[in-house]
């Protein structure tokens, strides 16, 4: 409670905003005074400082917040009197009893208190400060809980929300090393429109956190994505936590391995996705987001990050997050996940891990043989020169123009495989030279080796603008035992 | 302001290692192989080292590299062993 008429006003000396500090007797010097705690972020403090401000009254604040804190709220509601602030632990706060902002205290000369007025109540503060309030509603409205009430947690959470959110959340640790939204409870509940924040999606490697969908929400809203993202982000968190993608090998490993979605269906369209020019970024929130939460996940929920159980030796700039849209418009065949089974109005998101892109530049090949046998030559150093077969899903996104040369003559995706996978094959005797699998070992020196296992290795989807000669290929990540794992995006729940 | 964490608590707090041992003799240590490259070499060699100094080895192997070794293992590995050292080769 604060205290009652006629009690002693506890004395204190703290700092003033742009210039040293004051005391209670400093105030008291030229008579009465009166004192009002805020905090900074209560609404109704910030009603009474603009109308007590406006209206001239005559009073010193005391902001329970830091010196920064304290002048910005001065600035924001224009209140141009002496505003003092309280760092935690809240010391003077206490001291008066102080239950809730804004409180106003009324002190006599003689250093005794005459009145007290909690909350924002424009009548009784009228006569307390001896002005005249205007009449504007409301006239009376409560307040917020004095952080000299807060348990130690609450000043813990408090002291981590600091008032420059970007910067605490580099002091927190929730980063990728670029700056992130801060995952306030407003945003988050945003981003989860209704969806059961306690669902978990299950522990997340390599630390084994529970991947609730609040947690997974709090990595969304961190790498910037809009609400109308998070189904794309819900169901490529739950792919990647499925067992045949192995996210835990991904996640601990001296590779540069990252996580690519791949989106395909109608969910391209409201989330905002690129499959068109610079379709591998930059320039697009949605790709860019959305690949940064699932990144944001493994290093934060999972506590894969790097230089900590992320060992990765250089690690690549496509760990910041990768997210892919296939342009099915423009493709000559049938997307990907139409190839996994889905049925083509189905939106879905398709995991695999790989390393940054290589681009491959092709102008002059005009046959589907020509350009086949290119790409895949591209390709035959991915991992290292010798390592054949790769073992890996390998991720080729190709651009339009390619597609029209490979489509030329009835060319399915399946025959692009095919040509592919035929053409890069080298015998095992010019492949015995630094690192190489044990199959090349093993075999006679002329036998041809494949750079893939099988076709079924090459995975083919169309992106990027119409000009240009330019696909590219993700090298994959390597002897993880993983598999591509493919699930539906329901925009519904 | 509070902000909602990304992390679980449970798994943050730090796991802190075993006390290490005064001598070796007579105990008995686990040898975990964990299927990388050249892991039993080394493995070898360090069972040898170990034996010179009078402990028990045993050698476990757990089936590729990439993936955690199961709870069956571990709680194996657990019952028997009183210290355990893990081959990380390449």
């Amino acid at each position: 409670m604060p205290p009652a008429a006629n009690a002693v006003a506890p004395g204190f000396t703290l700092p003033r905003v742009g210039a040293g500090s004051v005391t209670l007797a400093d105030l008291l010097r030229t008579g009465p005074a009166a004192v009002m705690f805020v905090t900074e972020d209560c609404p109704t403090c910030e009603l009474a400082l603009r109308r007590l401000g406006a209206a001239g009254a005559d009073l010193a604040v005391v902001c329970e917040a830091d010196p920064a804190a304290a002048a910005r709220l001065a600035q924001r509601t224009g209140f141009a009197g002496p505003m003092l602030c309280e760092p935690a632990p809240y010391e003077t706060s206490r001291a008066y009893g102080l239950e809730a902002v804004p409180t106003t205290v009324a002190i006599a000369a003689d250093g005794a208190v005459t009145a007290a007025v909690v909350g924002w109540d424009a009548p009784a503060l009228s006569e307390l400060l001896g002005i005249d309030l205007p009449a504007d509603p409301p006239l009376r409205k409560p307040g917020c809980a004095a952080k000299s009430t807060y348990d130690a947690a609450q000043l813990a959470a408090d002291a981590a929300g600091s008032d420059d959110d970007p910067e605490a959340m580099y002091e927190l640790g929730w980063t990728d090393g670029l700056p992130t939204i801060a995952p306030t409870p407003q945003r988050v509940a945003a981003m989860l429109a209704g969806r059961d924040p306690a669902h978990s999606l299950g522990p997340v490697p390599p630390g084994m956190g529970e991947a609730t969908l609040e947690r997974v929400a709090a990595c969304a809203v961190l790498a910037g994505c809009r609400p109308e993202h998070f189904a794309i982000v819900a169901a490529a968190a739950e792919a990647m936590l499925e067992p045949a993608y192995n996210l835990h090998g991904q996640a601990v490993t001296t590779q540069p391995a990252g996580q690519i979605a791949v989106v395909n269906g109608p969910v391209r369209a409201t989330a905002g996705l690129n499959a068109g020019m610079g379709a591998l970024g930059p320039g697009t929130r949605a790709n860019l987001t959305i690949g940064r939460a699932l990144r944001l996940l493994v290093s934060l929920t999972g506590e894969g990050m790097p230089g900590r159980l992320d060992r990765s030796t250089l690690g690549q700039a496509g760990k910041v997050g990768v997210c892919i849209a296939e342009d099915e418009t423009r493709s000559p065949w049938p997307p990907l996940h139409v190839e996994h089974g889905f049925a083509a109005g189905t939106s879905v998101v398709t995991m695999l891990a790989g390393d940054a892109p290589l681009t491959i530049s092709e102008h002059r090949s005009r046959t589907p043989e020509a350009l086949a046998a290119a790409l895949g030559w591209a390709a035959a150093t991915l991992w290292s020169p010798n390592w054949f077969p790769i073992g890996a899903a390998t991720l080729f996104v190709i651009c339009p123009e390619h597609a029209d040369t490979l489509a030329a003559g009835g060319w399915s995706k399946a025959d692009v495989r095919e040509a592919i996978w035929h053409a890069v094959r080298r015998p095992a005797g010019e492949l015995r030279h630094g690192e190489f699998p044990d199959r090349v070992e093993r075999a006679p020196d002329a036998e041809l080796i494949p750079k893939w296992d099988s076709p079924a290795d090459i995975v083919l989807i169309v992106a990027g603008g119409e000009a240009g000669r330019f696909s590219a290929v993700y090298g994959p990540c390597v002897g993880m035992d993983w598999k591509p794992v493919s699930l539906e995006v329901r925009c519904d729940t | 302001m509070r902000y909602v964490s990304p992390y679980d608590p449970a798994v943050s707090a730090p796991v802190q290692p075993a006390p290490r041992p005064d001598a070796l003799a007579g105990r008995t240590v686990a040898l975990l192989d964990i299927s990388k490259n050249r892991g039993k070499e080394f493995l070898d060699r360090i069972e040898a080292r170990l034996r010179d100094h009078g402990a028990e080895v045993e050698r476990y192997a757990k089936p590729l590299f990439s993936r955690p070794a199961s709870g069956e293992l571990v709680e194996r590995i657990a019952g028997r062993a009183e210290l355990c050292i893990e081959a990380l080769a390449d």
